[in-house]
């Protein structure tokens, strides 16, 4: 490449802008789904995990990236084309990944707040836990808002995990595509990720239950705000070429 | 406060625009030393503008999260260095497309302000968070995101060029422990010193101490790739602000721990 513009990049990697706003909204929506109970979870007097959304968020997005980065480093060995069926076995890899650390996350958080607190996993946003029909109020503790983790906390945070890592990676292949360059690629996915788990974990203030949560409403809103700013950020990132472009090695 | 009560607007003594100017002032300053001039001994330039940088970013924490924002204050800190990142690459690469280098950290800085902006209103005006300085505040810590990760990357790799950059810090992998740190510098002195007592200059001077480890750990990745005595150099002048700082946050908190403090000692034999 000889000659490179801002206005050349945008004008050749609109479809990847498009790809990053997808994976933001996959963010942002997971975000929503994941159990979060911050700091009453951690004492035991939410339901939930006991930490916040964005550790929550950027642990499992970085698991899916990790798991992502070596599927694509797999696909495209010795200059293989890494085309549109490619980009979806990657995002399936970075889902399971994904899925994989917050599923543990919950299981031994679980394993701590039954065993070694010694609580039942209760909600207190609902009655009957809607998949498996269970009374929940009689066991939630006096003075609290539920503990653990019921079986609906659980799927829908299985659900968190797999839209986030969907969506990392489907941010992490568009860069790929833009720059070629795994370790810019993989920051720059990073702080796409950041911003839009942030940006709704102020929309559920700090915490949520799962799809169950009433809070979940407010989903609308997030997905237009993280709209927004993937737009803004994806067309930031990809007016960066990778230094191959610019005459490094 | 993780918790999110309803809070209200900080007390200060240095005001917000002073901070500011400190922060961006000092912080262009040094990251322009350190990469213009190519000496490398002048690199640790660059992770004192980092630390003026910090302490801007620790300021808007500040007063941004004592109004409450119900996620705890560390996502307001993966938020600045979120946007940071993408806005100091760009600067970075923009100025190599250009062949200027010098116009990186600039084009960076005031791209932060406008992400930083942009968020600022989605989170008051969609979200509806509400909270007035909301905007101001988001500027400035992703502008600060900015400069401290610039910073230390210019330190780290002893040069503005996009290229060098990204082979001497992204590509080795330096950019993660300076991302994280630039991140815990503006996120936990505020988090750290939280409360009804909550002073302003015993959360700056602990905002100092966190961007003095961050420029330790920055020399340390500088003597693997650039030069072992400009790594000395950073690596000594941290540790020296670190103990100066760090000394000033102990003579604070006994300063505001008040008639309260009494020196304990350690633990009883018969207790361990």
């Amino acid at each position: 490449m000889t000659e490179i513009s801002v206005g050349l990049m945008l004008a050749d990697h609109w479809i990847s802008i498009i790809g990053i706003i997808i994976g933001g909204i996959c963010i942002a929506v997971g975000v929503h789904f994941v159990p979060v109970g911050g700091a009453p979870a951690a004492m035991a007097q939410a339901t939930g995990i006991g930490t916040g959304t964005v550790q929550l968020a950027a642990g499992s997005g970085l698991t899916g990236l990790l798991a992502a980065g070596y599927m694509y480093m797999v696909l495209s060995a010795d200059g293989a084309y890494v085309g549109t069926s490619q980009i979806a076995l990657i995002c399936a890899t970075g889902a399971v990944g994904a899925m994989i650390m917050i599923s543990v996350t919950m299981l031994v958080g679980n394993w701590v707040y039954i065993y070694g607190v010694g609580v039942p996993p209760a909600s207190a946003k609902r009655d009957y836990d809607p998949i498996t029909g269970d009374s929940q109020a009689p066991y939630v503790a006096a003075g609290t808002v539920g503990q653990g983790l019921p079986t609906v906390c659980f799927v829908s945070g299985t659900i968190g995990g797999l839209l986030g890592g969907l969506g990392g990676s489907l941010v992490y292949c568009m860069l790929m595509w833009v720059n070629g360059d795994p370790a810019i690629s993989s920051i720059f996915a990073i702080g796409v990720f950041l911003v839009n788990a942030v940006l709704p974990s102020y929309n559920i203030q700090g915490t949520i239950e799962g799809f169950h949560d009433p809070k979940f409403k407010r989903v609308p809103k997030a997905i237009l705000a993280c709209f927004i700013a993937s737009l803004l950020c994806g067309i930031i990132a990809v007016t960066i070429p990778g230094i191959a472009a610019l005459g490094g090695v | 406060m993780s918790a999110g009560g309803p809070g209200g607007e900080a007390v200060s003594a240095e005001t917000a625009n002073q901070v500011d100017i400190k922060g961006i002032g000092v912080g262009l300053v040094g990251i322009y030393i350190a990469g213009i001039s190519g000496i490398p001994y002048l690199a640790f330039l660059a992770g004192i503008g980092a630390i003026f940088a910090t302490k801007m970013g620790a300021d808007a924490v500040r007063r941004v999260c004592s109004y409450g924002i119900g996620t705890g204050v560390p996502s307001i800190g993966m938020l600045a260095l979120g946007m940071g990142i993408i806005s100091a690459m760009f600067g970075l690469a923009l100025g190599k497309m250009y062949n200027a280098v010098f116009i990186g950290p600039i084009v960076g800085l005031v791209l932060a302000l406008v992400i930083g902006f942009v968020v600022g209103t989605l989170a008051n005006k969609i979200i509806k968070l509400n909270i007035p300085v909301m905007e101001r505040c988001l500027m400035e810590i992703a502008g600060a995101g900015v400069l401290a990760l610039t910073g230390l990357s210019v330190m780290i790799a002893g040069s503005m060029d996009f290229v060098v950059i990204s082979e001497k810090v992204i590509t080795t992998g330096y950019i993660a422990p300076v991302f994280i740190l630039g991140a815990l510098g503006i996120l936990h002195p505020f988090n750290a010193s939280l409360g009804p007592d909550e002073t302003q200059d015993r959360t700056l001077v602990h905002a100092y101490s966190c961007g003095a480890i961050a420029m330790v750990i920055g020399g340390l990745c500088s003597i693997a790739v650039i030069d072992s005595i400009a790594g000395m150099i950073s690596i000594v002048v941290g540790l020296v602000i670190w103990y100066v700082t760090f000394m000033g946050f102990v003579k604070l908190v006994k300063r505001d721990a008040g008639a309260g403090y009494v020196g304990t000692g350690l633990l009883p034999p018969g207790a361990m």
